[in-house]
């Protein structure tokens, strides 16, 4: 048994060929090749013609196998060895030959072709083979797999078996198969040749025939659309086939699928329009052809019932583009649909009803248009769970995922107020029965609100009732589903509340006339949701629970949360994105706030998941600022309770956008959901070490919140610099640093509680965090006002010295890391921080002598003391702007007095305040993205003066642009895209997939090869996914804060943070020394050595400690950031300094301009092997005077 | 549209897949995640017992037959309901095929009969037939209603 065998070293092949009793008798070497039998019955002499021409090819290959390959060909035992893909082509060119005797199709059936199955793509070589058994062999099961495959040469995309038929990848065709030696045969030769033989059999109309045009017909739409040939003539057939048996003579007759009866010509009609209108929907829409339209019109009447849901799916894609005619064509065609059998036929209904009940240009038809709402409203009441949720949804207004809000408010509004005005419902029950068997899971019988009573029913109802038993459902499927159509609600109804058109009282009754009397006496006053009134409600949760929208809701909000209680991690995913759309922001949400607290604390979600919902919370809040605070409440959640599975880069732009949202009330307690993060207990090292991907994202969690608290306390605080008029706070600054702290806080706590966080951080993180909050704490110096701006240089003061420890060593908490002499490490970050702050003070102080001067004796300021004064703010201005983004116009380094003396200087010369390029962080590139947005978004009319404070700050959305991983990930999510491959996050996985077989393949192919196979080559080119995560591994680890900010904001990918922060602080160090230097100098002439801060550190700072250094030099390191590319370069070099010598072991006659004719026993040079390919050099220029080119890797020893 | 139709054995080897629309580096990592959803969720599973996952807007719906793990990735009108469909089609056609909940040798012996159906059952990445009498018929080149 293949799977008690260690599976890792077996292939699909193995797999399947392991067991003994699956006896394949040897294939047929010894079978003659009986080139001349005949006795296949070609019906026509075209055909006889044809077949002597495929016996040509089909000889003339299988003796050129024969004669070039010295080993026997076939084994004559293979119990125990695996098939080679070279072994099933010959034998089928043997058996196609004498496909007439039974032996032969014997071995074909059951040996050759479920083997051949294994392969993912079929090479052109067996066309000939293929199309010769097409045209003789009569065994039905055969031919089925001679249309398989031929569909499969048909529909490969490309020339290494990349076709989406999965399995063993089917090795390279030229190397493998000798059947190529004698001139070849490529894709090229043999497309138009099957297309002209499957062509010609679905234009045969034969009675007896169809099955086979039926299929031939199949196997011509797996060719490639953007063969416009192939398409061309599809269409051809099909109009044909269509134009022929399309219109349907006799009504449909109800039976149960596919059983109908009928006579023998309305059979074969059915069987062909269901042929034509499959190949119909494969083929690229034609909107404007109005056959195209009429034909599939036609569909909707057709015996097939998968014939009318391909139909109704034209119609219902062609609607989307034209409604008009669509309504047009359709009058009355629908009648009968409501009561078709198959599901997906009537989701492409709802779809089709929505597009025209809501299409523009059918407003002057409002009968058209309603007739097709209450076809839709009709669906909620169908029997299948899928068609009731599509139509639900389609009513919400949620069609794919390009709905604008208008839209979407428009569905709540319609879910709540239309009514369902049942038609006289003749055969619902007759329906249900025949439909049992389509819907999956079975439907509740008790599920029929509707159905008994004719009485019009409000849709808000209906679709409540139907969820609410849909929750009670024990698939999870189901159940999924359901809860998306909530979460889709909730999203219809905040577009509602957003646009404001939601005058909705949710406590209103509905209008329903209702059997339940005592319904009428719900309080109609509990318009507000609250907490009790819904505590009140679910007591009487049941079928005939309070008929307003608000008691309807209520009643199915407590199901969808105890639904939270299924195992299965997606369904509660799910159901808590339903809980947060549904969340209005009126409303308390701590019963929310507890189900999420208690499902993160199941170690089961995936980080995947929990991202999703973090991005959820980014969407709840795009669609409702009002709940900024809530959801950050929620997010905060996440980040104690899961730090080490959450997305940091996610979080963080939440905690933004949240804070700007959150309006000046909610500020601080945004802020403060950041600031808990860094109360969380470090990891402990066993921790860490047992999980060292939590550990690590929780230490890049603690990096975002401090680079944002930085980044962002003084938005918060609103405090700024620029903003206060009062000159440094000389009183305060007279007070002691005690009395300073506390004056501080007094006047701004949101900052003094943000500053006393940074700076626990700056001394008692991690290496990696007291960097951020030395930067951060930079930030905040450099924005505020006094006397924040002197406590942190203090502070900063006191941690180069080394001297804080001691001070609050009662806070220490050490995390086991050697902190170097200086006790933190950061003496040379923070030595540049502190020189810039010098500068800044001491030209305030000079500044202030020269006015006491000027003001002394009475002097006006000369225009050259105004100049040099000016230069001074403009060179503050610029090591200012090296730290972080200030507003230049505004910013003041030299104090609030210098802005007059500045302001009659700017007006003597006619500067602009705001030439902001001379600036070297925009020279540099640091504040481009800044300038950008402000750019962009200037709008002085219409902006909250509140809001440009944001994006001064960096907090505006748009700052981070399309360069914010983030970001993208953000409005990936917002537009519903994402179909890429999830990333597995854990190790330890037990998959195996073919890429295993595919290596396995390669193995045993080139097993005579392997000694010599370096280890450069196989890390170089067979598995770049090793070298790729050793890279993301080690770069990440050591990288660090890889968050959006403005210095991380380089496209120059990863790891690179912390080496470019250490060459940046190198920079600013030579910088401010040439400043202090040369004070003369009137412009920096620096800028163009910040050009090169964009990429990462190629010569060490000399400058730099060597402690320090030897650290970075760890980093330095070509797997970080250039990984990709040093590697391959070595791998080159490596090549190149190595020649291998081959000699061709055959002919080879090149197919291509990069491929290269060989000779054997021809001495080559092999240059570098790629995907079965030896590119090789010959000593002198062969027959086509080429001395290099590719070959096949089996041609060549080596 | 259906993305991919997979099979495994209980181990994560894969034995059929079928992608549509799916690039082909992506490939690669939908594998690893449908195998190792398997690996999480499958173990003990009944027959047929349906599990469903999501990945932004892919839906996912796998179950278990026999010793072989089915996995069918979908999106936009293919979500979890129409996938349980899609998945309820190939487990009757693969009982059919097989007689009984496959082992992994009887699913390998019926290997090319499986993949005949699975070519019947989702054609260009859309569920084209679903009833077995259906495929049985078609497989065999007989049309899909008998004359």
């Amino acid at each position: 048994m293949a799977s008690g065998q260690d599976s890792a070293g077996t292939t699909l092949m193995d797999l399947i060929t392991s067991d003994p009793s699956a006896v394949s008798a040897g294939n047929s070497s010894t079978a003659p090749p009986a080139p001349s039998s005949t006795l296949g019955k070609p019906t026509t002499t075209e055909r006889k013609f044809k077949r002597a021409s495929l016996m040509q090819i089909q000889n003339d290959t299988i003796a050129a196998a024969k004669a070039l390959n010295p080993v026997k060909a076939i084994p004559q035992r293979q119990h125990r060895k695996p098939v080679s893909y070279a072994q099933l082509a010959r034998s089928i060119h043997e058996l196609a030959a004498t496909s007439d005797q039974k032996v032969s199709q014997k071995q074909l059936l059951h040996h050759v072709f479920p083997k051949l199955a294994v392969y993912n793509s079929v090479d052109p070589s067996l066309a000939p083979s293929l199309l010769m058994l097409h045209q003789q062999c009569e065994d039905r099961n055969i031919l089925r797999y001679v249309y398989y495959y031929l569909a499969r040469i048909l529909s490969d995309s490309d020339a290494h078996g990349l076709s989406p038929g999965g399995g063993i990848p089917t090795p390279n065709w030229d190397a493998l198969a000798d059947i190529d030696a004698v001139g070849g045969v490529t894709r090229a030769d043999v497309v138009p040749r099957i297309v002209g033989q499957l062509t010609s059999e679905a234009s045969n109309t034969d009675v007896e025939f169809h099955a086979r045009r039926l299929a031939a017909l199949k196997a011509l739409t797996s060719a490639s659309t953007s063969n416009s040939e192939v398409v061309t003539k599809l269409y051809e057939i099909v109009f044909d086939i269509l134009e022929k048996v399309g219109e349907t003579k006799q009504k449909r007759k109800k039976g149960i699928f596919g059983k109908q009866g009928g006579d023998k010509e309305s059979i074969v009609r059915s069987n062909l329009q269901y042929a034509a209108i499959s190949a119909l929907r494969r083929l690229p829409l034609d909107p404007g052809n109005p056959a195209f339209l009429h034909r599939a019109i036609q569909g909707i009447s057709f015996a097939d019932p998968i014939g009318v849901r391909h139909g109704l799916a034209i119609i219902s894609d062609i609607a989307t583009r034209d409604p008009y005619s669509v309504a047009m064509a359709l009058a009355g065609a629908l009648l009968d649909v409501l009561h078709l059998h198959d599901v997906l036929a009537r989701i492409s209904l709802a779809r089709l009803c929505h597009t025209l009940s809501r299409a523009r240009s059918l407003d002057e038809r409002p009968d058209i248009k309603s007739q097709y709402a209450s076809i839709l409203y009709q669906l909620l009441l169908d029997p299948s769970d899928r068609v009731c949720f599509e139509a639900i949804l389609c009513i919400l207004g949620k069609f794919d995922n390009s709905e604008r809000t208008e839209e979407r408010a428009a569905g709540w509004i319609r879910l709540t107020r239309e009514i369902l005005k049942l038609p006289e419902a003749p055969s619902v029950s007759s329906k249900d029965n025949t439909q049992s068997k389509d819907t999956l899971p079975p439907k509740p019988k008790s599920d029929k609100p509707g159905l008994k009573s004719k009485r019009p029913q409000p849709l808000f109802k209906l679709a409540m009732r139907r969820l609410e038993s849909s929750f009670r459902s024990f698939s999870r499927p189901v159940l999924h589903a359901a809860a998306r159509v909530v979460q889709e609600m909730g999203k219809s109804r905040a577009a509602a509340y957003a646009l404001g058109v939601a005058d909705i009282d949710e406590g209103s009754q509905l209008y329903t006339y209702s059997d339940n009397v005592e319904s009428m006496d719900s309080d109609l006053n509990d318009g507000s949701q609250t907490e009790a009134s819904r505590k009140a409600l679910s007591l009487s949760n049941g079928p005939s629970g309070k008929d307003t929208i608000a008691g309807l809701l209520a009643s199915l909000m407590e199901v969808v949360r105890t639904t939270v209680a299924c195992e299965c991690v997606y369904v509660r995913a799910m159901v808590i994105k339903a809980l947060i759309w549904m969340q209005n922001p009126h409303e308390s949400f701590e019963e929310l706030k507890d189900i999420i607290a208690c499902e993160l604390s199941d170690p089961a979600w995936p980080s995947t998941l929990l991202n999703e919902i973090l991005l959820t919370l980014h969407a709840r809040f795009k669609a409702t600022p009002d709940m900024a605070v809530t959801l950050l409440e929620i997010a905060r959640i996440f980040a104690t309770k899961a730090p080490g599975k959450i997305d940091a880069d996610v979080l963080q732009l939440l905690w933004k956008t949240c804070l700007v949202g959150a309006g000046p009330d909610g500020k601080h307690t945004a802020l403060e959901a950041v600031t808990i993060v860094l109360d969380l207990p470090p990891p402990q090292p066993g921790v860490s070490a047992s999980d060292p991907k939590a550990a690590l994202a929780l230490q890049r969690l603690v990096q975002a919140a401090v680079w944002f608290l930085g980044e962002n306390a003084n938005y918060a605080a609103s405090e700024y610099a620029w903003e206060s008029a009062t000159p440094p706070g000389t009183a305060l600054m007279m007070l002691d640093a005690d009395k300073m702290v506390a004056a501080a806080s007094s006047r701004n706590p949101t900052l003094a509680g943000a500053l006393t966080r940074l700076q626990r951080c700056a001394f008692s993180g991690s290496w990696e965090v007291r960097i951020v909050a030395a930067q951060a704490l930079m930030t905040i110096a450099i924005r505020s006002g006094e006397p924040y701006r002197l406590q942190i240089y203090e502070f900063l003061h006191a941690l180069a010295q080394g001297g804080v420890q001691s001070q609050f060593s009662e806070l220490q908490l050490s995390n086991g890391e050697d902190q170097g002499a200086s006790g933190t490490g950061l003496g040379s970050l923070i030595s540049p921080m502190l020189k810039v702050l010098d500068e800044m003070y001491r030209a305030q102080d000079d500044l202030i002598r020269d006015m006491r001067n000027h003001d002394n004796n009475k002097q006006e300021w000369t225009d050259e003391e105004l100049k040099q004064l000016y230069e001074t703010h403009e060179k503050l201005l610029d090591l200012v702007s090296l730290f972080c983004f200030v507003p230049r116009a505004k910013y003041l380094p030299l104090g609030p007095t210098s802005a007059k003396l500045i302001d009659i200087y700017r007006n003597r010369h006619n500067i602009s305040a705001s030439a902001g390029l001379n600036d070297p962080a925009v020279a540099t590139g640091i504040a481009d993205l800044v300038y950008e947005s402000n750019a962009t978004r200037k709008d002085p009319d219409s902006i909250d003066p509140e809001l440009a404070m944001a994006w001064a700050a960096g907090l505006d959305d748009g700052l981070l642009g399309s360069n914010a991983p983030a970001m993208d990930r953000v409005n990936e999510f917002l537009a519903g895209a994402g179909t890429d491959a999830p990333d597995v996050d854990d190790e330890n996985i037990t998959s195996r997939p073919s890429v295993t077989y595919n290596d396995m393949w390669a193995k045993e192919l080139l097993e005579s090869y392997e000694v010599e196979e370096d280890d450069a080559r196989s890390s170089g080119t067979s598995s770049p996914e090793s070298t790729g995560s050793v890279e993301t591994s080690i770069s990440s680890h050591f990288s660090g804060v890889n968050y959006p900010s403005l210095f991380s904001s380089r496209p120059s990918g990863y790891g690179i943070s912390q080496q470019s922060l250490v060459y940046f602080s190198f920079e600013l160090t030579k910088y401010i020394r040439s400043f202090g230097e040369s004070k003369s100098t009137s412009r920096f002439g620096s800028a163009s050595a910040f050009e090169r801060q964009g990429s990462p550190v190629r010569e060490e700072p000399p400058s730099y400690s060597a402690s320090v250094m030897q650290r970075f030099e760890s980093f330095e390191n070509p797997l970080a950031g250039f990984g990709g590319q040093s590697f391959s370069q070595r791998d080159g070099e490596e090549s190149t300094g190595n020649p291998q010598f081959g000699k061709a072991l055959y002919d080879f006659t090149a197919g291509g301009d990069d491929e290269l004719n060989l000779d054997a026993g021809e001495e080559v040079e092999i240059d570098y092997e790629v995907d079965g390919w030896y590119y090789v050099k010959k000593k002198r220029p062969g027959r086509d005077g080429k001395m290099a080119g590719l070959v096949p890797v089996l041609y060549v020893s080596s | 549209m259906l993305l991919a139709v997979l099979f495994s054995n209980s181990e994560g080897n894969i034995l059929i897949e079928r992608f549509h629309g799916v690039p082909s580096e992506e490939r690669l990592h939908w594998r690893s995640f449908l195998v190792k959803l398997g690996a999480d969720n499958l173990k003990g599973a009944k027959n047929e017992e349906l599990f469903v996952a999501s990945h932004k807007s892919v839906y996912i719906v796998y179950t278990i037959l026999g010793d072989v793990c089915i996995y069918v990735v979908g999106k936009d009108e293919y979500d979890e309901l129409a996938l349980a469909e899609v998945i309820f089609a190939i487990t009757s056609a693969v009982k059919d095929v097989c007689s009984k909940p496959p082992t992994e040798r009887i699913f390998l012996d019926k290997y090319g009969r499986i993949c005949l159906c699975l070519d019947e059952i989702v054609w260009k990445g859309m569920l084209e037939n679903t009833d077995k009498d259906r495929v049985k018929r078609l497989i065999r080149l007989k049309p899909p209603t008998d004359v």
